[in-house]
């Protein structure tokens, strides 16, 4: 059973922040509730002491797609089903639609937004990697009004963000990728469906003839968070495409993972893995822009 | 509602059309009618105190009940509705057996509130009966044994119903990503798929309806 709660559903995002303010200890926002349902069922940790849940469906705004010649801006509410069902976001953001599509079942998909994905932030959220590719900001709402961050900055570490009391997630804003940039996303878990992650891989290269241009690699459930390797990404921008470069930046990219984890007793298999799924996938990378041409 | 002794047969349906307007705990039934007694609401009134209302479509039977607000659709389904069909067996969002059709879209009972289906059309395995008459897909899954304990089975057959209402010719790749949500611990995975392979053929074909 569910300790007692109080359901308050606001009609706009003002009264919704206003309420949070007011309550700041006891007040949680749900969206999908594909976390937090079974968290307060189970009377996990990370929800105790919360006795408002504020459910936010009635607020259209958070469920709209807007697309300009820049970006394409993504409500907070968005299901991960509504994402794979978009045409512009499949074209523009094959990645993320892709990462959306492996997330849980059918029945989560259904209910489990993207944002309430990287707010929760656990290490192994799927959507996370493409997102951080795709270099998405966020538009946050607090009684200070709107102000956006990079997705990178607002994860701070597993299960934290930068979300300060009393502020909701808005909209995900997603800039649309030059076309030249292509790239693949990587999922491993232990079964085919509703399978916790244990690899997530995302790379988007920019290619021009033979050479690497803007680089991005992220990973996620094998580094503590969803993360980007911003050294190893301006290292080898620029570099002659080979297959000598592509074994090098896999190793170099296992080399920084070991460096944020720690010497795990999972390292000795789990490095070399993510060494070499990321080689498969920048090869398939490469070689699908060989098609391509 | 002790219908066991009840001389005359109920069908699942005019049992719960028979309860309508009696309360069940603490919840107040009206299918069909949106109109409740004074006294009835009175009492109602008394009984809900930190309770909330809720307008519950369930198999089109219109249901108005006062809940607390942190009950799952899967408690007021099993414990209130007394629709039994949907199984509650990870309570947890894991396994599927809970799998319920909201607007047509298979999701989880037990990880959703019931407050947050206000309004909404509910579908679950008694709803797929007409009278006493098996939907095409459970008769597949009887033909094809597509169970052995059944447990997981009202699930399995509600999201294969979720597929089906989608894309009548589903490839057995689509099926399997389509009930990847859907558990079953005696591993009866291949007959299911065979059910609903079979059910798809049944329903195209119009041959069962
Ligand atoms: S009981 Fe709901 S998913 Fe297992
Ligand atoms: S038939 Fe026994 S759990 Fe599926």
């Amino acid at each position: 059973m569910i300790p007692e709660l109080e359901i308050i559903k606001p009609f706009s995002l003002e009264e919704a922040v206003d309420f949070l303010n007011d309550h700041p200890a006891e007040a949680r926002i749900i969206a999908g509730g594909t976390d937090i349902i079974p968290g307060l069922m189970q009377g996990s940790k990370r929800f105790t002491g919360i006795k408002y849940l504020v459910d936010l469906q009635q607020i259209d705004e958070l469920k709209e797609i807007i697309a300009d010649s820049e970006n394409i801006t993504i409500g907070a509410l968005l299901t991960f089903s509504q994402m794979i069902n978009n045409d512009s976001l499949k074209n523009n953001f094959p990645l993320l639609v892709k990462s959306a599509s492996t997330v849980g079942s059918v029945q989560i998909r259904n209910r489990a937004t993207v944002a309430g994905n990287f707010i929760n932030n656990a290490p192994c959220a799927d959507s996370v990697p493409p997102l951080l590719v795709y270099n998405a900001k966020i538009k946050l709402l607090g009684v200070n009004g709107n102000y956006e961050m990079p997705l990178s900055d607002f994860l701070i570490k597993p299960y934290f963000t930068r979300l300060k009391t009393g502020e909701i997630v808005t909209q995900i804003i997603l800039p649309k990728p030059k076309k030249e940039f292509i790239g693949d996303f990587y999922k491993l878990g232990r079964r085919r469906g509703v399978a916790i992650s244990r690899i997530t891989l995302a790379a988007l290269i920019q290619i021009e003839d033979n050479k690497l241009g803007e680089i991005r690699l992220a990973s996620g459930a094998v580094s503590p968070i969803g993360m980007r390797f911003f050294d190893l990404e301006q290292k080898y921008s620029g570099s002659v495409i080979s297959d000598k470069l592509l074994k090098n930046i896999s190793s170099d990219l296992g080399k920084e993972i070991l460096k944020v984890t720690g010497l795990r007793w999972s390292s000795e298999y789990k490095v070399p893995v993510t060494q070499q799924a990321m080689y498969l996938l920048l090869e398939r990378i490469c070689s699908a822009h060989k098609q391509v041409k | 509602m002790n219908d066991k002794s009840s001389p005359r047969k109920f069908s699942r349906r005019k049992f719960v059309q028979g309860v309508s307007t009696t309360i069940i705990g603490s919840y107040v039934l009206t299918p069909g009618v949106s109109k409740i007694s004074e006294k009835l609401e009175a009492e109602t009134k008394e009984i809900a105190s930190g309770k909330k209302p809720l307008n519950l479509i369930v198999n089109k039977v219109r249901y108005e009940l006062m809940i607390s607000p942190e009950t799952t659709l899967a408690e007021v389904l099993r414990n209130e509705l007394k629709l039994t069909g949907t199984k509650l067996i990870c309570n947890h969002g894991e396994c599927g057996g809970c799998t319920v059709l909201l607007n047509g879209e298979a999701i989880y009972s037990c990880q959703m509130l019931a407050l947050d289906a206000g309004e909404k059309e509910v579908t679950t395995i008694e709803g797929l009966l007409t009278g006493e008459e098996l939907h095409p897909i459970q008769k597949a899954f009887v033909e094809h044994d597509g169970l052995q304990c059944g447990y997981c089975t009202p699930g399995q057959i509600i999201a294969a119903q979720a597929i089906l209402l989608k894309n009548s010719q589903p490839s057995k790749e689509e099926i399997l990503t389509g009930m990847s949500g859907n558990l079953c611990r005696c591993a009866a995975y291949p007959n299911i798929l065979k059910s609903v392979l079979a059910a798809a053929g049944y329903l195209t074909e119009g041959t069962n309806r």
